[in-house]
């Protein structure tokens, strides 16, 4: 876009510095998670643990449950991605491809509630669970995250790309329409559901207030809400912190790592909606 | 709310049984069993957890709602009289927009900046924008837990950087005037990258031509970017502020964590919106009244809602 060599070498610096910025709180928690308790309290700090050990690890997993914690994060996460990919992919091929009244204004309800935080409504949510007697219980955690607005929007997109003739075909052969979503429409999005998985399973994985305000026994803690906790009590010492924090990232940067050219796609998705 | 039958009743008393029977075969036509089978659970469930909630917390804002008694009387606007007398409920929501507004411009303009040098330096662009992207990965609660230590008074590193520049330790997060900036610090370090690939998106979606047409005018990079690069970007820029603003705007969980007393170290209890409803509707049990600090924060996302819309439709 712009070639001249001074604009050139401001780019290089200004986004070195940035990935510094950015970069380094990374490095440092997972420097620190392997420091001895002795080595974190030193003054002046140490960048590279000088004598790295597991102690942190082994200690946070003595002294706390926190292998559970991140067992039921995981349930949740993946019965959330799950829910959401099945919601996503049906409600989306329904709006892409069939004709049936209300059907703009339906759609349109669901666009404009993509931008309305859990938040703003959680209140009844909890009074809603809290009268079936379902508080503290996986269901009330996984409830309110198994419809995601944006994978509507994004797999109508995806699916609407899927050409008529391939489904009218099927149909000519006496495919029923569930046959076509399950083998025709599935088959043909999966790159996209792919995207919309992984925001789900992370989008599920950092959800903080709801397990915060649903939960009420350490049984049930996620890894997040464990990790705010520690924060409030039971620690003293920053090691095993560090260590929960790093268990806690770990996950969602294998899943990007994993498959980061379908998330950097569904971001393009997003930003083109504006 | 799907599963309503179209309007077939016609009031017209011409040949209603030809009406209906040419409705009828347009529905199995549009395969109208498989689009309520489909589409009408999702719908409901949709409702369930989505419409009926926020509805339910407008109707909540008007009771003196609370779930362990028997009876919750409607008090009409009460609550939200309340809110004007409530001095942590102004407190919170001064430091929210306060908050809001520093964390978005900050944010949107070094995502802005840097997506646009990053166009200058193409072969690189995608590596960097996977490093900056990294902290949107890491959830809220470790990210605040990193910066938490960063912090500390006694051993953190932003200290230790700054005792470099001869300036004595700071408690970050003990001081009123200085946890602002903190917050907002974590924020931008957290969001920055995400803006930076949705403006990445916009710019590479900018013809090359019409770059190269204002190279042959003889425009300058400023002029370039004054006058075609940036008016081209509204759109993008309008939906960035909007999303931003929406996410700075409900922020908690980074506040949880870093005004936690912990390690020794006791925090300033620095409040926000949604602070103020955690604590009235589930540690007080208020629950109309922190409904009525809900409909605040949908009234306010909603008004964002009509500018994005009024502002497309201009187009």
């Amino acid at each position: 876009m712009f070639k001249e060599p001074s604009i050139r070498l401001a780019a290089w610096v200004a986004c070195l510095t940035l990935t510094l910025f950015t970069m380094l709180p990374c490095i440092w928690i997972l420097a620190t998670a392997f420091k001895s308790a002795a080595e974190i309290n030193l003054w002046p700090p140490t960048f590279l643990p000088h004598d790295p050990t597991m102690e942190n690890f082994q200690q946070l997993l003595r002294e706390t449950p926190f292998m559970r914690y991140v067992f039921n994060s995981l349930l949740i996460a993946v019965g959330s991605t799950l829910a959401i990919m099945i919601t996503s992919s049906l409600a989306g091929f329904v709006f892409a491809k069939y004709h049936f009244p209300l059907r703009g204004p339906l759609f349109m309800l669901i666009l404009a509630s993509a931008i309305i935080p859990l938040e703003a409504y959680m209140v009844p949510l909890y009074i809603m669970v809290f009268k079936v007697r379902m508080l503290n219980t996986y269901a009330a955690l996984i409830f309110p995250i198994m419809i995601m607005s944006f994978g509507v929007f994004f797999m109508r997109q995806v699916i609407m790309s899927i050409p008529d003739e391939l489904l009218e075909a099927a149909r000519i052969d006496g495919a029923s329409e569930w046959w076509i979503y399950l083998r025709i429409v599935l088959s043909l999005s999966k790159s996209g559901l792919m995207a919309i998985g992984v925001f789900a399973f992370t989008q599920a994985w950092a959800n903080f207030i709801w397990p915060l305000v649903v939960v009420s026994t350490g049984d049930m803690y996620t890894t997040e809400l464990g990790l705010a906790e520690f924060q409030r009590s039971f620690f003293t010492e920053y090691g095993p912190i560090a260590a929960g924090a790093v268990i806690s990232i770990v996950p969602m940067l294998i899943v990007f790592a994993l498959l980061r050219r379908h998330i950097m796609q569904g971001i393009a998705t997003s930003g083109m909606k504006g | 709310m799907s599963g309503a039958p179209p309007q077939l009743a016609s009031p017209l008393p011409s040949a209603p049984v030809a009406r209906w029977r040419r409705a009828w075969t347009g529905m199995r036509r549009n395969h109208i069993g498989f689009v309520l089978c489909a589409l009408g659970p999702i719908m409901a469930l949709f409702v369930l957890i989505r419409i009926y909630p926020i509805v339910e917390t407008v109707r909540l804002s008007f009771y003196n709602y609370n779930i362990t008694q028997r009876r919750n009387p409607f008090v009409g606007f009460a609550n939200y009289i309340r809110l004007f007398d409530d001095d942590p409920f102004r407190t919170a929501l001064l430091n929210t927009i306060g908050y809001t507004a520093l964390t978005v411009v900050v944010t949107l303009l070094l995502a802005l900046a840097i997506a646009i040098l990053l166009r200058s330096i193409e072969r690189a662009a995608p590596v960097f924008e996977l490093l900056f992207y990294v902290p949107m990965v890491i959830p809220w609660v470790p990210a605040a837990v990193i910066w938490k230590w960063i912090y500390d008074p006694a051993y953190g590193a932003l200290n230790y950087m700054l005792s470099g520049l001869g300036i004595p330790k700071l408690g970050w997060l003990q001081e009123p005037h200085l946890i602002l900036y903190a917050i907002v610090m974590v924020s931008v370090w957290k969001l920055v990258g995400y803006f930076v690939v949705i403006y990445g998106v916009g710019l590479r979606s900018i013809p090359e031509e019409l770059l190269e047409a204002a190279d042959l005018d003889g425009a300058t990079a400023w002029k370039k970017l004054r006058y075609v690069v940036l008016p081209l970007l509204r759109p993008i820029i309008l939906f960035t502020v909007i999303t931003c603003t929406i996410i700075c705007f409900n922020v908690f969980a980074p506040v949880y964590v870093l005004t936690a007393s912990s390690q020794g170290a006791p925090a300033y209890d620095f409040k926000v919106v949604v602070g103020e409803i955690y604590q009235n509707g589930f540690v007080f049990y208020h629950m109309g009244y922190a409904g009525s600090q809900c409909v605040v924060v949908l009234l306010f996302v909603m008004s964002l809602l009509v500018v994005q819309f009024l502002a497309f439709r201009e187009k």
